[in-house]
């Protein structure tokens, strides 16, 4: 398969739906678009070839590595989980269409940034995703889902601004906007003012795109006024790869790392780490306590990128690829909960295990990967992590890392706790289990999480090591 | 650069945190949303003048054209979704403040 289609396809479908000679249903959308998923899943599978006829007639000019690949892996995975809970969740036809088009739109745009190697461009298909969240966000027209789109967009817009003002600083001294003319100008201007001031805005940009914690504001409104599907693919894929991927892409293939850069994605992660895993404690709401526990987990993320040596980026990757899965896990449950239970505050919950068995099991085994108990995946990833920063150097990060993996398991702890255990609550005595599509993706996505954990070794050299070596 | 280029460039270079500053405290202290958005306007047109004046002293004006372009058509597309976000707001409070539109504490 030719990586361009990645980008084209989404687009046509999104073309071929809304001409105007028939009316496309958004049950056949949904099936049409999972299908695409399906298919750019497997597309990691196989051998990829060079740019088809299509794609030159476009001139298109993308390159693909192994992190891109994983990463066209993961989005499919979490696009795939957003369309089922959106058939089980969305039951008027035009909200299902509109969503699905939205949806291809973004899919499209996150393609795009996965394979460009430009910077300008990097900037447009930002663009391209930010807007499309904003009317995803919205969709639903209800106070608060508006007041959260207008927060991210204002929000969003001041992080555009950095990054683009970093673009033009790095236009000027090098004299074009791709990496590898980038790269050899840092080489050479590494100590300029100017440039390091270009390099400080565009990573404060990224943070505030990618909601690490002192920028975070947007971030729990958001995921919290969003329905359900949406919700999965904002916490699932769009911050980490409008953020978080192109962070490390930056690191990995333009800048490289220096002792002041590092410092900066440290502080930045152990506050994200520490502050966001002590805010989720405190929620009482089952969404806003999951958005503040992936401020939390995106701090570890961007500190397996500070440990700045290859293997670090290579755990950061992993542990971003994990985090997709075992939030979007999460945040279908959550959807499960909206759907059967109809509250949102934990305190009102209680017992539901016995109600929901498959969503109370599934989301058991989510929060002791995120928490980092082994033979889960995410155990794995922060394994590499610590390791990572262990063997950089850098031994008081690693200490705050498994530290804080204690605060993770505590609140999850009383999540599943207020939630799920104990005794049941007066009124959900006549709860069901959630409908079959929501089952299905969660226990899709708990099948990832614990294949990737037990048979680690083969992932590692097959999926990590072909995506980074290191 | 002659010094004449240079000093044109250090005004270029100066104005821009300039509208840049300009731009947030009109976000930070405005009570309108409209005037939210014209904040945001104000600090997008003062990168675009960066641009420019990146583009014309490195001598590639051209690409820097393009640059602006792109980024033009990208506002406008994210200025009609604010547009449509703001009509929706209105709808729902009837007014233009933004004291409405602080109910999600972070």
């Amino acid at each position: 398969m030719s990586f361009s289609l990645a980008v084209l396809i989404p687009l046509f479908l999104v073309l071929f739906f809304n001409l105007p000679f028939y009316k496309v249903s958004g049950k056949i959308a949904i099936f049409i678009a999972s299908l695409f998923c399906i298919i750019q899943a497997f597309s990691f599978f196989l051998p990829i070839t060079a740019n088809c006829p299509i794609s030159q007639y476009f001139m298109l000019d993308f390159q693909c590595d192994g992190i891109s690949r994983l990463m066209l892996l993961t989005t499919a995975i979490v696009a795939f989980s957003s369309l089922l809970v959106l058939y089980a969740l969305e039951d008027t036809d035009r909200k299902q269409f509109n969503f699905v088009n939205l949806i291809l739109l973004s899919l499209a745009g996150m393609n795009g940034l996965f394979f460009v190697r430009d910077i300008f461009s990097i900037y447009v298909f930002i663009e391209v995703i930010a807007s499309t969240s904003y009317v995803l966000i919205a969709i639903n027209k209800d106070k608060n889902s508006l007041e959260a789109s207008f927060k991210y967009l204002v929000m969003s817009s001041v992080a555009t601004v950095m990054m683009l003002s970093s673009i033009a600083i790095l236009f000027l001294v090098a004299g074009s906007t791709d990496f590898v003319t980038i790269s050899s100008m840092y080489q050479q201007y590494s100590g300029n003012t100017l440039v390091v001031v270009a390099i400080v805005l565009f990573i404060v940009g990224l943070f505030i795109k990618g909601g690490v914690m002192p920028f975070h504001g947007w971030l729990p409104d958001s995921y919290l006024a969003a329905p359900a599907p949406v919700s999965i693919y904002l916490a699932g894929i769009v911050t980490k790869t409008t953020g978080i991927y192109t962070l490390i892409r930056l690191f990995y293939s333009v800048f490289g790392f220096n002792t002041s850069i590092q410092s900066i994605l440290l502080i930045f992660a152990t506050i994200s780490i520490v502050f966001g895993a002590f805010a989720a404690i405190n929620q009482s709401n089952f969404k806003r306590m999951l958005a503040y526990s992936s401020i939390s987990q995106v701090g570890y993320i961007v500190l397996g990128l500070g440990a700045g040596t290859t293997f670090g980026v290579a755990a950061a990757i992993f542990h971003l690829f994990n985090h997709s899965i075992f939030k979007s896990l999460l945040f279908v449950n959550s959807a499960a909960l909206e759907k059967q239970v109809n509250v949102s505050d934990m305190n009102e919950m209680g017992g539901l295990a016995s109600k929901m068995p498959i969503t109370s099991t599934t989301s058991v085994i989510a929060f002791l990967s995120t928490a980092g108990i082994p033979p889960l995946s995410g155990f794995w990833s922060k394994l590499m992590i610590i390791l990572a920063l262990w063997t950089a150097d850098l031994k008081v990060f690693a200490f705050i890392a498994i530290i804080a993996s204690i605060l993770t398991m505590t609140y999850f702890l009383i999540m599943q706790k207020k939630v799920f255990f104990g005794k049941l609550k007066e009124g959900f005595e006549n709860i069901k289990e959630a409908p079959l599509a929501i089952t299905f993706v969660s226990i899709l996505l708990c099948a990832i999480t614990v294949v990737v954990g037990i048979f680690f070794p083969f992932i590692l050299n097959g999926l990590i090591n072909s995506a980074v070596s290191f | 650069m002659s010094l004449e280029n240079i000093l044109l460039f250090k005004l270029y270079v100066i104005t821009m945190p300039i509208m840049f500053l300009i731009g947030i405290y009109a976000i930070m202290t405005t009570k309108n949303i409209i005037a939210t958005i014209i904040g945001i306007e104000i600090m997008t047109k003062g990168v675009t003048l960066l641009l420019a004046a990146c583009g014309y002293f490195n001598g590639r004006p051209e690409m820097a054209q393009s640059f602006i372009i792109i980024m033009i058509v990208v506002e406008v597309v994210i200025l009609t979704i604010s547009a449509g976000l703001i009509f929706n707001i209105v709808k729902k409070h009837d007014s233009l403040d933004t004291r409405n539109i602080r109910n999600l504490k972070g």
